[in-house]
């Protein structure tokens, strides 16, 4: 069995950069937008029968709506273990905002870390069109965040599953 | 008397496309360009509960092939499966095995 607490080390303004942007995830799936309508939403909720439309249908209606609170009720336990960290003065030349700080997340907080992060990645990668790992436009500073969620991610990972 | 009367049955109907029930169901979890190995890696080890070698070597199978089958057995066991990847972000259908 994986999975012990994890101590992570952010600075404040990094947390409040990710509060901010699982924030913004956790509006969008709370909007009312049905999947069928938005293929960020639908990437989160994907069909497991894409030759069978009955069966496709009969499936999400018996696991989309569970898929979709659970996405919610893992922001919300994102958000609560970075509130704190994410406090960050209002003066931005306040050396505080580069303060580290750490957040000690245990073992069912650090799964709903990683869930949320691969997932806000999903959206993320559905916006930006990507269909190649590697495909970057350097010019787009989304991909700078994607690639930092990808970054916090594999740490996270890395630090969870280690002997 | 009448002989028994033999419907002109062509045997070979349906053989080919007839559901077997003995024929087992699969999860297949499939490439993406987003979910990140160590990711997928940590999402077989927890899940299946694989050693850590068994469950990269199903990513990697992913990886490199495409896709992998990573369960077999009842058609709803195979839809839990799918359900648990899907809450993971792991793209997975179901379908009966290949014949």
């Amino acid at each position: 069995m994986t999975g012990h607490a994890v101590v992570l080390e952010v600075a404040r303004l990094e947390a409040a950069h990710l509060a901010a942007l699982v924030g913004q995830f956790a509006e969008l799936v709370d909007g009312s937008t049905p999947a069928a309508e938005d293929p960020a939403i639908a990437r989160l909720v994907p069909t497991p029968y894409p030759d069978d439309d009955d069966a496709a249908r009969e499936f999400r209606s018996l696991t989309e709506s569970d898929l979709l609170t659970r996405r919610r009720a893992d922001a919300a336990i994102v958000l609560l273990s970075l509130a704190e960290a994410a406090g960050i003065p209002d003066d931005p030349e306040d050396p505080a905002m580069l303060e580290q700080v750490e957040i000690r997340l245990e073992p069912e907080t650090v799964r709903a870390w990683l869930r949320t992060l691969a997932a806000v990645r999903l959206v993320m990668a559905e916006r930006l069109e990507i269909t190649e790992a590697e495909e970057h436009d350097p010019d787009d500073p989304r991909f700078g965040i994607y690639d930092w969620l990808g970054y916090r991610l594999d740490g996270l990972v890395a630090s969870f599953d280690e002997a | 008397m009448s002989p028994l009367a033999t419907p002109a049955v062509d045997e070979h109907v349906d053989l080919v496309h007839r559901t077997d029930p003995d024929r087992p169901w699969q999860t297949v979890v499939w490439d993406d360009p987003v979910n990140l190995m160590s990711y997928v890696t940590h999402v077989f080890r927890e899940y299946f509960g694989l050693p850590r070698p068994e469950a990269e070597r199903l990513m990697l199978a992913v990886h490199n092939d495409g896709h992998a089958v990573v369960s077999r057995g009842a058609r709803e066991r195979m839809e839990l499966h799918a359900q648990a990847m899907h809450d993971y972000g792991l793209w997975a259908t179901v379908r009966q095995e290949p014949s």
